[in-house]
């Protein structure tokens, strides 16, 4: 009963959430609202008892994600007019095919009775990390190891494409500065005085 | 999903192991070469590939064997595809070195993303449930949005980037919609107990199944490229730097044939009547846009591209009969076509010079005049990817064909004549050009020793597989188990 | 008020994942936020596995929302990278101006 409630509040908080997401005007409330959506997102899988990825939805997207998305959106200094045109035109085709998936996905789903025989029910004995823990060292090393590989590309593609270890930046090389002698400054030539006239 | 881990598991996943940890190792070594010692990484990179190309060989298996929890699976279709990709990757680089120092994109970046995604195409080949499937997709796609990107200062080539970038995530999410279906439907993720779930006689749940299955296609015919979702192909050829168009267009290739393997024929081979249906659709939309619209291109890149498009629809005519034979001539048929793009994206190159790049197909008016060899090589090419007998492409399509009559589609193997007829003007069209016209541009070709020596290979490969295609042919029928 | 049942979460991702379809359509001239929407799309799958893994008592969904957290933020890092490198030769994010090639 209770829970039931949470759930509506928090699903309703998540379709209003996404929803302005697609549809504000400044990108910085887009991210803001993402943040609300990732939230109530959590909520909902607490209420699922998956503890450790709503915690980990909290810390990685929230905290690492779209503070990402923000530093880029203000980073870039975009001018975000031109990018609203044409928005109104595509809101009735946009909001029409949604809203049809919508209706044909809701019809499929809601009549979804369960699995015939579901298997044992998740022992409740052992804490959800500990459970996911367990099986990610073990019977999912492989994927693991794939998903490690994964993440050395990010980082790999982010540097190699946004870094800029070549530019015409001018440094100070102190070990030369230290070395310089008079004589590599200045250059005393001796000229013959030019006559008065 | 019991954990089973044994010794075995390490040597059975030997190729992959090595090819990380050397890819892991060229990097580290990159980052304190350098830049007029950056050929190191490059040949560290080329024996990578052939070391690993010949370890899959070694380790070569007789029957299916599963290793890691049943996440990953060795049998002789996948050894014969990785060998495959390792190699043409190796080509790959090959053909790229010269064009990547003469624009100043020589960087091991390049290399090392290059053999991450060889990597993941690995991974996808030996899939053996949901995950790893997503996951070694992943590795392929991101590497390769990165290569595309990676000439910063060239604005198609960024575009490109951006615009297969979201694209292909689209792709992905509507892949991963489709998977949760099935593993709410199923409760499994792994393939072997997904078939024999659906092998079950089930009353009630093929309606979700079918939900579940439209999205992984949509997702699927995403990431190959076939109509009507093959908008992002033909920006990212042309737009890309050539290097990185041949590698996205060859060995890719093989890969996307081993994802629709795995999920379609091994997870979902129960649900065939469903599938075949759409992906008759698929192929018949691909093979008409593809061949039509590519008539009336004038940059050869983009021609090669919507060609692809065609390409992708008669390879999917041998996976859509559901049959044994039908897997193998596809199988066939994207070995074939791999080859084949590889020349001509290839030739691209042979023909550039730094500050040029021949991607126009009035490029290679009268190259007959400046080079007969190369010409010649190009004609080989041409005529084969037109499927001109008896050149390798016909016996690659009439394989495919022969498997559509057999299956009773005659109907579906007449429009892929028909269209392949189309599709044939074009090509020619290129080699009339090569022949019976002038040359705009009378200056000698520029190309590197090695690239000379490889092209010329690759052409007569194509040349003498043409003479005796039972060898390939057998090869893949061997692989599945027939013949 | 009847208890929570398998369906109301689906119907709240098949929600989410229409919400993130429709911002695509919508919002197809603006780059940062077809990532968002991106995002939401990937949530909406999550969302499923998390709930089939509940009701079918079976953690092997759980574990495949794990990595595909994982994998989906180091593809939002690509994406941004790409972007800034866009911004940088274009001065705009707009995807209409990305049309120097047509065909």
């Amino acid at each position: 009963m209770t829970t039931t409630l949470i759930f509506y509040f928090f699903a309703a908080t998540l379709i209003f959430a996404a929803f302005r997401v697609i549809t504000v005007r400044n990108p910085v409330h887009a991210a803001l609202f993402l943040v609300l959506t990732f939230f109530s997102s959590a909520a909902i899988w607490l209420l699922l008892q998956a503890e450790f990825l709503a915690i980990a939805l909290v810390l990685v997207y929230v905290g690492a994600v779209m503070v990402l998305f923000l530093f880029v959106v203000m980073m870039l200094d975009i001018n975000f007019a031109p990018l609203r045109e044409g928005f109104a035109k595509h809101l009735p085709v946009g909001l029409t095919v949604g809203f049809l998936i919508l209706i044909e996905m809701v019809m499929v789903v809601t009549h979804w009775k369960g699995l015939a025989n579901p298997s044992t029910v998740v022992t409740t004995e052992m804490s959800n990390t500990k459970m996911l823990g367990q099986v990610l060292y073990t019977v999912y090393a492989y994927p693991f190891e794939i998903a490690a590989a994964i993440l050395l590309v990010a980082m790999i593609a982010a540097i190699a494409l946004t870094s800029r270890l070549h530019n015409r930046a001018k440094y100070q090389k102190p070990e030369q500065q230290v070395v310089v002698r008079r004589e590599d400054r200045i250059r005393l030539i001796s000229m013959p005085a030019e006559p008065k006239d | 999903m019991t954990f089973t881990f044994t010794p075995t598991d390490l040597t059975i996943l030997l190729p992959e192991i090595t090819l990380l940890t050397m890819a892991c190792l060229t990097l580290a070594i990159d980052a304190y070469l350098p830049q007029n010692m950056r050929n190191l990484t490059y040949q560290l990179a080329q024996g990578t590939l052939i070391g690993t190309a010949l370890l899959v060989f070694a380790t070569y298996p007789q029957q299916p064997t599963v290793a890691m929890s049943n996440m990953f699976v060795s049998d002789p279709m996948g050894a014969v595809l990785k060998i495959f990709a390792l190699l043409i990757v190796a080509v790959a680089f090959l053909y790229s070195k010269g064009y990547l120092q003469d624009r100043r994109m020589f960087k091991g970046e390049y290399f090392v993303l290059g053999l991450f995604a060889t990597l993941g195409m690995m991974i996808m080949i030996s899939a053996h449930s949901l995950l790893t499937i997503y996951l070694g997709l992943e590795l392929l796609s991101l590497s390769l949005y990165t290569m595309v990107a990676m000439h910063r200062d060239s604005q198609s080539a960024t575009e490109a980037a951006m615009k297969y970038f979201v694209l292909g995530a689209i792709a992905s999410g509507m892949l991963l919609y489709g998977m949760s279906i099935l593993y709410g439907v199923t409760n499994t993720l792994d393939l072997t107990t997904l078939a024999q779930y659906l092998n079950q006689p089930q009353s009630d749940n093929h309606t979700f199944l079918l939900f579940g299955l439209v999205f992984v296609i949509v997702g699927l015919a995403f990431k190959l490229g076939a109509v009507p979702f093959h908008m992002w192909v033909p920006d990212v050829y042309q737009g890309a730097p050539t290097a990185v168009t041949l590698f996205i267009s060859s060995a890719p290739k093989l890969a996307a044939f081993a994802l629709l393997m795995r999920l379609l024929a091994d997870g979902l081979q129960a649900l065939h009547s469903d599938w075949q249906s759409i992906l008759i659709l698929l192929s018949i939309l691909s093979m008409a846009l593809g061949n039509l619209v590519a008539i009336a291109q004038t940059n050869l890149k983009r021609m090669l591209a919507y060609s692809t498009i065609a390409h992708v629809g008669y390879l999917m005519l041998g996976v859509l009969t559901a049959t044994k034979g039908g897997y193998a001539a596809s199988m066939f048929y994207v070995l074939v076509y791999s080859l084949m793009s590889l020349g001509a994206f290839g030739m691209i190159i042979l023909l550039s010079r730094a500050g040029f790049e021949a991607e126009n197909i009035s490029d290679f008016k009268g190259l007959n005049d400046r080079s007969p060899w190369y010409a010649f090589i190009m004609s080989i090419l041409m005529l084969s990817m037109a499927g001109v007998p008896p050149m390798l492409g016909f016996w690659a399509k009439l394989s495919v064909l022969n498997q559509l009559v057999e299956a009773g589609l005659v109907w579906l193997a007449v429009v892929a004549v028909l269209f392949a007829i189309i599709g044939a003007f074009y090509y020619l069209r290129m080699v009339w050009m090569m022949y019976f016209e002038k040359a705009q541009d009378t200056s000698p070709l520029q190309a590197n020793m090695d690239l000379r020596v490889a092209i010329s290979a690759n052409g007569l490969v194509i040349l003498l597989l043409g003479m005796a295609p039972n060898m390939l042919m057998t090869l893949c029928l061997g692989t599945l188990g027939i013949g | 008020m009847e208890p929570l049942v398998l369906s109301d979460f689906l119907t709240l991702g098949a929600g989410l994942f229409c919400i993130s379809v429709a911002g695509i359509f919508l919002n197809r001239k603006n780059l940062i936020i077809l990532l968002m929407c991106i995002e939401l799309m990937l949530l909406a799958v999550n969302m499923n596995f998390i709930a089939f893994s509940h009701f079918n008592g079976d953690i092997q969904g759980q574990v495949f929302v794990f990595f595909i957290l994982t994998v989906a933020a180091a593809e939002s890092a690509i994406g941004l990278a790409i972007l800034v490198v866009l911004f940088r030769n274009r001065q705009t994010i707009n995807v209409e101006d990305l049309n120097s090639m047509k065909g």
